[in-house]
């Protein structure tokens, strides 16, 4: 356990201090969720509002996710990757397993601790959620599946890209533009039919959908992605997308 | 007992041979440098000692064991800076003290012991982006240097220190090597390892000298060196004094090195064939050869590249 805790202690400590990461991770979708609670809810029934102030929250929260794991943990592993210190850990004896799980731990503490305030910031915008506890708790197990593809995906761009800021920005453009396409940024009815369909196959937004599906309500989500087909793909390619990510880290970080 | 045993060891890169059948031992206690111009194969040769990359062919051991099994018994610092800048010096090697899996209530102590042993006790809770280049390098130096460690392999650790940090950073290994810690330092410069008691030329994948650094110089044959530091370089001025060096002549950074038999007599001479050809001399001296120098009669190539 002490290779994991040290492991973990290192990466939540780093991803805090940095101030980019924090930027990205927590202000920026803090910044969305202002933006966009106030600013473009025009026309919206009065007593809509808190519903879609909840929804886009929940957006946010995943954004926040997404962008912990696409960019954040490639941009962790390529700056130990460039200044060495995988070398160094190669040569001491640190189990590559450990040191993995090490790394997502920190990454999902953070990840919950951006999501944690991200959501104060709904609250404190006006957010309103509805669900019984069983949907807060399904909900958590869509937040989970979340942050496994982003890690996946995160695991992929820093096994391949060298250089610190071409992982982060490679991570950056992934998450920012698979959001934007995907319903997480724009509502799901406003798609094009085709991008209609990568929603429910992109398993950020598939699960993104279910969150709100569960906690805000079917007409802020757009469908119902509550069904088996979708649910059994969506965690099917999250797993692929994890176990493809952790491949390529064993492989292009540890051999 | 050898602290470091390697055998026949090889190293290929597709067609590319980078380690050419490399035998060296290394006494318990040693210091041992390791010095070759870029691209000879030290940092490879290195890598595959620490168990950082596997060998082609041939066999490492340490303290009479596979080096692979013996990790925990080796501290590694390659080149760069693999310290966290957002971490302070204290929590970078409590993170590597518990790498090594040292119980928590034996950490701090470790820790402490290792930041007073390399000088950075006062600067422990202070960031490591505010640590200068040699207070880093002694950093990193105590991640290696774990309670039983028995075998220090230092790469290249003074590239890009300045000459006071420098001169820290190798009074800090003479301790060491009191110490009876065996230490394997990669460098190429010259100064780094005349501290070292057993110096290796290294050059194109293979060992090509290996002595004491006192043993290299008098084998060489060099007595003394020409050091001519001119305010311009050319072929003009090197055509010129090419004929005083008997032994050779060596481009440096600031002018010329030239090896003849008889320093004092060519010295005036030199100067004066340069006055006459209108190159300034901003400093000449006589001096004894350095490890450089005798590299460069060796294998007839400059050490920095």
């Amino acid at each position: 356990m002490g290779q994991v805790s040290a492991t973990f202690t290192k990466t939540f400590k780093e991803l805090l201090r940095e101030k980019s990461v924090l930027f990205w991770t927590i202000a920026w979708p803090i910044i969305w969720v202002m933006i966009i609670s106030f600013s473009f809810t025009k026309g919206v029934p009065e007593s809509h509002i808190p519903s879609v102030r909840g929804a886009i929250t929940i957006s946010m929260i995943t954004f926040a996710i997404t962008i912990a794991g696409m960019a954040n943990l490639p941009g962790n592993i390529a700056s130990d990757r460039e200044r060495g210190l995988l070398v160094k850990l190669k040569s001491m004896p640190v189990s590559a397993s450990k040191d993995f799980a090490g790394r997502i731990i920190g990454l999902l503490t953070f990840s919950c601790l951006a999501g944690f305030l991200v959501l104060i910031s709904g609250f404190v915008c006006g957010a309103r959620f509805s669900g019984k506890l069983v949907s807060i708790i399904q909900s958590l197990g869509f937040l989970a599946i979340v942050f496994l593809a982003s890690a996946g995906i995160g695991l992929i761009v820093g096994s391949l890209i060298k250089h610190v800021h071409g992982a982060i920005m490679t991570g950056v453009a992934i998450s920012v533009i698979t959001s934007s396409i995907s319903g997480i940024f724009a509502p799901y009815y406003s798609l094009p039919e085709v991008l209609q369909t990568f929603s429910r196959f992109y398993p950020v937004s598939s699960a993104n959908s279910s969150i709100i599906y569960l906690l805000v309500g079917e007409w802020y989500a757009g469908y119902n992605p509550l069904n088996f087909e979708q649910i059994v793909i969506t965690l099917i390619v999250s797993a692929l997308l994890f176990a493809l990510g952790l491949t390529l880290y064993s492989k292009h970080c540890w051999r | 007992m050898q602290a470091i045993k390697v055998e026949s060891l090889r190293k290929r890169y597709g067609d590319r041979e980078v380690l050419k059948g490399i035998n060296l031992e290394i006494e318990e206690g040693e210091f041992y440098a390791l010095m070759g111009p870029n691209g000879s194969g030290k940092t490879t040769l290195v890598s595959i000692i620490a168990s950082v990359i596997p060998p082609s062919e041939g066999r490492v051991e340490i303290l009479g064991k596979d080096a692979r099994l013996m990790k925990k018994y080796i501290g590694y610092v390659p080149q760069g800076n693999f310290s966290s800048s957002h971490l302070t010096g204290r929590e970078n090697l409590t993170y590597f003290a518990r790498l090594m899996g040292y119980p928590k209530d034996k950490v701090r102590k470790i820790v402490d012991e290792l930041l007073e042993r390399v000088g950075l006790s006062k600067e422990a809770d202070k960031k490591v982006s505010k640590y200068s280049g040699g207070m880093r390098k002694r950093l990193e130096v105590a991640t290696a240097f774990m309670p039983g460690t028995k075998v220090l392999i230092l790469d290249e650790p003074t590239t890009g220190l300045d000459p006071s940090a420098r001169k820290s950073f190798l009074g800090m290994l003479q301790e060491m090597k009191e110490e009876d810690t065996t230490i394997l330092l990669v460098t190429h410069i010259g100064s780094d390892a005349e501290i070292a008691s057993r110096v290796a030329f290294m050059d194109d994948g293979k060992i090509v000298a290996d002595g004491k650094p006192e043993e290299l110089k008098r084998k060489s044959g060099l007595r003394y060196v020409v050091n001519v530091e001119t305010a311009i370089k050319s072929e003009r001025i090197r055509d010129a004094i090419e004929k005083f060096g008997e032994e050779g002549l060596l481009e440096t950074e600031n002018g010329y090195r030239i090896f003849c038999d008889d320093a004092e007599k060519a010295s005036p001479e030199i100067v004066k064939i340069l006055d006459r050809i209108g190159c300034k001399v901003t400093r000449i001296g006589i001096e004894k050869p350095s490890l450089e120098d005798v590299f460069f009669k060796l294998t007839r190539k400059g050490i920095g590249g």
